[in-house]
């Protein structure tokens, strides 16, 4: 299998605006080698999908910030969990495929991961799902075919942002409950308790050994941090987060 | 084969002239990676105002999907003169004639060329590479 360099980023309890401004400052610098970014939240944080009406999701009032996500979908509430993004070119190998087969294959890393872990998760398909719920507006609260799942309850949310040579892939995993996404698949709720920090090197190295990524351990550029703390002002403004 | 009456943007964007404007939309590749199939997949789009100016390349507009938030580049410079709105209310329309009734916006290019945009067998050479 072809090996492809990538960078490895963790930033761990990072706050709302920076974790969405460096994403979209990864994604808008052409310059950026492929990375994968491993980070959770600081305070617990409910992100609404790029296009979501605010109005739409639940928990505004509950979740200690809010922001607007780059890419779409339902809303997320980033507590017991761990996110990752995946920024490439669009000619580069893991995307340089049709949209559902570059889900098919950074799944297949999370699958393998959460098989470390004792958790068999797997495609939905065509199954109905126990954690679809109608009218809260959060992610793991609706699926497509192409969602992750185990125990017949959605565990991954994922979301793609395509520029036009770029693309940033978002994943969720729920690695424990949040009151605003209840009947969502956890980790712990398999019966193994795993930190973000804790689940980090299974996953980097299942992302390794699926999709042939030789990652790196670099650090946030401080070019890349101070861009990213100057977009993330507009993902937690209260204009673009009320903008729909 | 996709209509050779219009030139191609690599990120499948279609540009047709029309007398002294050019239409502006997206193919069939571009709705189909979107939505796989499913005509329901496609959820929102977002398209700029009548009289917007825009460069060549410039992302004047965004669609989303269940799966994924694209942006929409211009394939030309110019003024947008009109605006499809049906498809931000009937995304459907897009699924089901990207090549007509789901245009996108028109245009008044500062020039009428088309030159620097791929014509559709090139642009079938850029999906074979992006089917690999």
């Amino acid at each position: 299998m072809a090996m492809y360099r990538w960078r490895l980023l963790t930033t761990w309890d990072a706050p709302p605006g920076v974790n969405m401004g460096l994403d979209e400052a990864l994604l808008e610098r052409p310059s950026t080698p492929p990375t994968l970014r491993l980070y959770s939240w600081s305070p617990d944080t409910l992100s609404l999908g790029y296009f979501q009406r605010y109005a739409d999701a639940r928990g505004t009032a509950q979740a200690g910030a809010i922001v607007r996500r780059i890419t779409g979908g339902g809303a997320i509430h980033h507590v017991n969990e761990l996110t990752f993004s995946l920024v490439a070119p669009l000619a580069h190998p893991l995307y340089r495929c049709p949209l559902d087969a570059s889900y098919a294959r950074v799944h297949g890393a999370v699958t393998r991961a959460l098989s470390v872990l004792g958790v068999e998760a797997h495609l939905r398909g065509e199954a109905a799902l126990a954690s679809d719920v109608a009218g809260t507006g959060m992610c793991f609260h609706a699926s497509t075919s192409l969602d992750l799942c185990w125990g017949g309850r959605k565990g991954v949310g994922s979301a793609q942002r395509r520029r036009a040579n770029r693309v940033l892939h978002h994943g969720s995993v729920k690695l424990g409950p949040s009151s605003l996404e209840e009947g969502a698949a956890t980790v712990s709720g398999s019966g193994v308790s795993v930190t973000p920090e804790g689940f980090a090197p299974v996953l980097i190295e299942a992302f390794g050994e699926e999709l042939g990524m030789r990652l790196e351990a670099g650090e946030v550029e401080p070019e890349e941090l101070a861009e990213g703390e100057r977009r993330g002002e507009r993902y937690v403004s209260e204009e673009f987060v009320r903008r729909r | 084969m996709r209509p050779d009456d219009r030139k191609y943007l690599e990120s499948h964007e279609w540009a047709k002239l029309d007398s002294d404007t050019v239409i502006i939309g997206i193919t069939d590749f571009a709705v189909e990676q979107l939505s796989h199939g499913n005509e329901d997949d496609l959820v929102y789009c977002d398209l700029p105002e009548v009289g917007r100016q825009l460069e060549m390349g410039e992302t004047f507009g965004e669609i989303e999907s269940v799966k994924a938030v694209g942006d929409l580049n211009s394939p030309v410079a110019g003024e947008v003169v009109e605006v499809n709105s049906e498809i931000e209310e009937h995304l459907e329309v897009l699924a089901q004639d990207p090549w007509g009734k789901g245009w996108l916006i028109r245009i008044k290019p500062l020039t009428k060329s088309l030159d620097h945009l791929l014509d559709a067998a090139r642009y079938e050479k850029v999906l074979a590479e992006a089917r690999t």
